[in-house]
């Protein structure tokens, strides 16, 4: 299958051009294309200058400090080893001039992510790019903060930088884009000047049709189910503190929040892959730190993590293995198949083959098995931790129907997710998480989208 | 009194002696892993430093020639694991414990080719007490060295660039598997000087099993050096001085075996000390595809 | 990921034919001899007469049980380098035991392969040990427990367990009731071969199909999901490792108890290393191991016919091994594991 087929485009100085489409729609293949990372097949690219590109994960090396980061490969010479000095004061001057100021000696792995996205983009502008690609660059940014991004973005494009915006974030084409290309399974759909066009009709395009709309959550009494008080945990750079909380059977609690804010020591600690300090119990009962994730699968606790490829998967082997994974010494030996195949059923997994390897599966079939599989026996609590990730849009709703109606049938469901749009259209609750800390709460009827931006960017 | 002096003398003496083959294949060890890339065949490039200079002192006359083939030798078995390790995507530790297997086999029928007896070769001109001090000397001019080039220079950044993300390396514009290839050859000529002194220093002949496992000491050594050159120069001193140990109290009457055993009873009892504590480059040991 | 099955088997198969025969060949002409000649001698080694396929079967035998331990070790993502260790501490209890203990043949022989099982399994308990506690390199630890074992066994042998009417470095000759009956008159072949053949399919039934093998290869193909669906990785390493040691100590046993009727700290000509090849080109399967134990058995025996008869050293063998090693080192043989 072609990930990209046959696509013009076109960038004009001075311009922020919007290219737009669903997960695996070939957007962030085509930015590889135009700079020159991977070569096309057929068809050529040309530039009236250097191209940079700021990827969507961000290609900094953790351990090095950001001058090594930014320079690398064009480091300041005296004689036969680096002048450090220069390179240090380079740097400098460079987020000076661009307003994205940076420690140059800080090692990198030790920033928050908004500063190591100023870092990846210095990195490109030290090239004095004449084509600027931005792959998803807001997707670490809080609501706040997007607007002062894209201010600097189009300081660039005043000084007659090309600049093209990955991204799936119709408000923000609407508001800053000039030009928007619309890709769908490869191919150029559309094409519109921005003031021409609406988030309606790009989000149709996008998808080729109407978007279908999620399950109901349906009228239901609420029990308590899970009670944290003075919460803690820390799993590597991601730490969660003093959380006091709820989740009750019956309603699904959204945890909205910028990503490294928390949330993977959050989700973490829950699967029992760390251990917390503080009070955790579920159904009264309570949770030990040191249970570790068999303890939790049999309290009923299952998570869906974010990296399913590493966390969830085996990749090589087959899709029956892969469903019983978290339950293979619950269901006999002997009925791991039947299981797989009500799994592929029930959750529309293509092919629909026993002995398909799980590696070669779509991002959207990969991530059913995994939902489908935490969904199965009737769990008490489920952590769903970004589950329509990387994901094209029919998977991404099949999956947010069945959070939903797990949680009309009693279960409890924590919905740990970077997509705003998602929380709103699946939580019933909703609570922010800022600097590892919650910082509001908000029922359905109370969601207030600029008083959650705020808190979420840190301001109270 | 004197007789203490002289004691600890002598065990210091010893120490140093013992550690120089050390020093050399933890540096090449540490070369190697900092660009990415586990040695696992660091026994191996010693046994072929060794055997190969050897051959070429007897056979020119002229230890420092057969030193130098020493060197060439290492290096073009580091090229081999290098080649697998880059361009193949192998496992490097399955490739270097092959290469051991194979370097072994290789001196033991060279032996044999050459001089015509199992075993051992004969003795040949070897370095005296002037060579034998240079090349301790040099080998901690060479963690100094290395030291400098791994932080100061640029190719030095490239090459931990790559043994921690190649493709963000990649990325900026570096070629990570040349790098790596590279950083991997130039390990095993240092690496090899080890096996050079060994033979040529140490002793004058090359016998079946000499290296006798330093190869693997020193990839402890090149651990709880922290992947650092003078690190790991610190770690094999620290190896060598309980191989000196282990002459000494032989001479205590103490059963040999045990003795013989120190060492390796000291790195298996670091190993649980250290493990944990200390983190490798990122991708080390992790073969760099190019998607 | 291991090397995957099917069409790459075949293929790999075909590059250890052409090294063997390739670098073989090239090995001959150094040492002077027509390969014809040198191969000729392999071969009728390893083919010629009944007891010569009977010793080609022992060198099958004496593989196959490192072999084995070496590949359930990979399949649980360790790396066993350190199965001659194992191996000979195995025989050694076994040696020691069976020539202290008088049992009737019922009860002793078992003993002593139990003995040798044990041996070799708390062996490779201890770098299982330090990987599950401490997260220790287990590469490292294999590699140093080698050495370790065999300057034991040395020391224990001609020392404080040293037995009367020994030899240097070895123990007395086993009781007729603890040794393993001939399989083959006037061979060395025993009993020891079926029970390994029997091994490998035990083997093979506890991998694919049992949740304890689910467990072990979950642990070795995705070490991050197989924790956090609750399998405990530390505990796996370390029953793994045992494991792995076990049968590489059963080998040492079956050595002592059937070939040589005694311990002997040279039982082995370095049996623990060469079974790294047999366990790689068998792709790490129990029973394609059992084919790629008698190719490298042929090679065994047929070498020191061919140093006896062509005058070709049996190095060639050992070189060509280690070239197979790296040949088939393969795309990830294990997974990327977070250790140092």
């Amino acid at each position: 299958m072609q990930a990209v087929d046959g696509v013009d485009l076109e960038l004009f100085p001075g311009e922020i051009h919007a290219l737009v489409g669903e997960n695996g729609a070939g957007k962030s293949t085509l930015a590889a294309i135009a700079y020159g990372a991977v070569r096309p097949d057929e068809g050529t690219v040309t530039a009236a200058g250097v191209v940079g590109l700021v990827h969507q994960h961000f290609k900094l090396i953790e351990r090095l400090r950001v001058w090594e980061n930014v320079l690398l490969n064009r480091e300041p010479r005296r004689g036969l080893t680096i002048d450090t000095g220069a390179a240090r004061e380079r740097v400098r001057a460079l987020g000076e001039a661009y307003g994205l100021r940076v420690d140059p000696d800080a090692v990198v792995e030790t920033l928050p992510v908004g500063i190591k996205q100023r870092v990846e983009l210095l990195r490109e502008l030290d090239r004095e790019p004449a084509v600027l690609l931005l792959d998803e660059p807001t997707a670490s940014l809080a609501p706040g903060e997007i607007a002062s991004f894209f201010a600097t973005v189009a300081g660039l494009a005043a000084r007659g930088t090309a600049i093209l915006v990955v991204t799936h974030k119709l408000a923000e084409v609407i508001a800053y884009s000039a030009r928007v290309t619309v890709m769908r399974a490869g191919a150029v759909v559309a094409r519109h000047r921005t003031s021409d066009t609406s988030a309606d009709q790009i989000a149709r395009e996008m998808v080729g049709g109407e978007v279908p709309a999620v399950a109901a959550r349906a009228d239901r009494p609420v029990e308590p189910l899970l009670e944290a008080r003075g919460f803690s945990a820390v799993s590597g750079t991601s730490e969660l503190i003093d959380a006091t909380f709820t989740v009750g059977a019956g309603e699904i609690v959204g945890i909205a929040g910028i990503e490294g804010n928390g949330q993977s020591a959050l989700a973490d600690a829950l699967a029992g892959v760390i251990a917390f300090t503080g009070a955790l119990s579920l159904a009264g009962t309570p949770l030990r730190p040191d249970e570790g994730p068999a303890g939790r699968l049999q309290r009923g606790v299952r998570v869906i993590p974010q990296d399913r490829r590493r966390e969830a998967l085996v990749l090589d082997w087959n899709v029956r293995d892969n469903a019983v994974l978290g339950r293979q010494r619950v269901i006999p030996f002997a009925r791991y198949g039947e299981t797989a195949r009500e799994l592929i059923a029930r959750f529309d997994v293509r092919p629909p083959n026993l002995d398909a390897i799980v590696g070669m599966l779509s991002g959207g079939n990969q991530q059913k098995i995994v939902v489908g599989r935490a969904l199965a026996g009737a769990p008490a609590l489920i952590v769903a931790y970004q589950p329509t990730r990387g994901i094209d849009i029919g998977a991404a709703i099949l999956v947010q129907s069945r959070l939903i109606e797990a949680r009309n049938a009693g279960a409890g469901v924590l919905l740990i997710s970077f997509e705003l749009d998602e929380i709103f259209a699946c939580a019933d609750r909703v609570l922010v998480l800022a600097q590892g800390r919650i910082a509001g709460e908000f029922t359905h009827e109370t969601i207030d989208r600029g008083r959650i931006g705020s808190l979420m960017a840190g301001r109270t | 009194m004197s007789a203490l002096v002289a004691g600890i003398l002598a065990v210091l003496t010893l120490t140093l002696i013992k550690a120089t083959p050390l020093i050399y294949a933890a540096l090449g060890g540490v070369l190697s892993e900092r660009s990415g890339v586990v040695n696992i065949g660091l026994e191996g490039i010693l046994i072929a430093g060794a055997f190969t200079s050897v051959v070429v002192s007897g056979a020119t006359g002229s230890p420092v020639v057969g030193a130098l083939c020493g060197i060439v030798a290492g290096a073009l078995l580091a090229a081999i694991l290098a080649y697998g390790a880059t361009r193949l995507g192998v496992d490097q530790i399955v490739a270097g414990t092959g290469l051991n297997i194979a370097a072994l086999a290789a001196a033991a029928f060279g032996i044999v080719l050459v001089y015509h007896q199992p075993g051992a070769t004969h003795e040949v001109p070897a370095f005296g007490r002037a060579g034998e001090t240079t090349l301790i000397v040099l080998a901690f001019a060479m963690a100094v060295l290395l030291h400098v080039i791994l932080n100061r220079t640029p190719w030095g950044l490239h090459v931990r660039a790559c043994g921690e993300d190649p493709g963000a390396a990649e990325a900026a514009g570096i070629d990570a598997l040349r790098t790596r290839f590279t950083a991997v050859v130039i390990g095993g000529a240092i690496a090899s000087l080890g096996g050079v002194y060994l033979a040529l220093a140490e002793l004058d002949l090359y016998s079946d099993g000499m290296t006798a496992g330093r190869g693997f000491i020193a990839l402890a050594a090149v651990i709880f050096g922290r992947w650092t050159p003078l690190g790991a120069t610190g770690a094999a001193l620290f190896f060598g001085f309980f191989s000196a140990l282990q002459f000494s109290l032989q001479r205590a009457g103490i059963a040999s075996e045990l003795m013989q055993a120190l060492p390796y009873l000291a790195a298996v009892v670091a190993l649980a000390g250290f493990a944990g504590r200390v983190r490798a480059p990122a991708s080390d040991g992790v073969p760099y595809v190019r998607t | 990921m291991r090397t995957l099955l099917g069409g790459r088997t075949a293929r790999d198969l075909m590059v250890v034919v052409v090294l063997v025969f390739g670098v073989g060949s090239i090995a001959m002409l150094l040492a002077h001899v027509s390969p014809l000649d040198g191969f000729g001698a392999l071969f009728d080694g390893a083919f010629g007469t009944r007891e010569e396929v009977a010793e080609t079967l022992v060198q099958t035998t004496n593989l196959l049980f490192p072999a084995l331990g070496i590949a359930i070790a990979f399949r649980a993502g360790l790396f066993n380098i350190g199965a001659e260790g194992q191996l000979v501490l195995g025989g050694f209890a076994a040696g020691w035991l069976g020539a202290q203990v008088p049992l009737p043949a019922v009860l002793a022989v078992p003993m002593v392969l139990i003995a040798g099982t044990l041996a070799g399994g708390a062996w490779g308990a201890i770098p299982g040990f330090l990987r599950a506690r401490y997260g220790a390199n287990e590469v490292i630890a294999t590699l140093m427990l080698n050495v370790i074992a065999v300057l034991l066994a040395t020391y224990l042998v001609n020392g404080p367990l040293a037995l009367p009417g020994s030899g240097a470095s070895e123990t007395p000759t086993l009781p007729h009731a603890a040794q393993l009956g001939d399989l083959v008159a006037n061979s060395r072949l025993t009993w020891a071969f079926p029970i390994a053949l029997v091994l490998a399919f035990a083997l093979r039934w506890l991998l694919q199909r049992t949740v304890f093998g689910y467990e072990l290869r979950a642990a070795g193909d995705a070490p991050e999901a197989a924790k956090r669906a609750g399998i405990d990785l530390g505990r796996t390493a370390l029953i793994a490792m045992t494991l792995s040691g076990a049968m590489a100590g059963l080998g040492g046993a079956t050595i002592v108890a059937g070939e040589l009727h005694r311990f002997n700290t040279g039982l082995s000509p370095g049996y623990g290393f060469i079974a790294i090849a047999v366990a790689l080109v068998g792709n790490l399967d129990p029973l394609w191991i059992i084919v790629a134990a008698f190719a490298f058995g042929v090679l065994q025996s047929g070498g020191i016919a061919m140093q006896a008869e062509a005058g070709v050293p049996r190095d060639v063998v050992s070189l060509v091994t280690g070239l197979v090693i790296i040949a088939l080192a393969g795309r990830r043989v294990v997974a990327t594991r977070r250790t140092t």
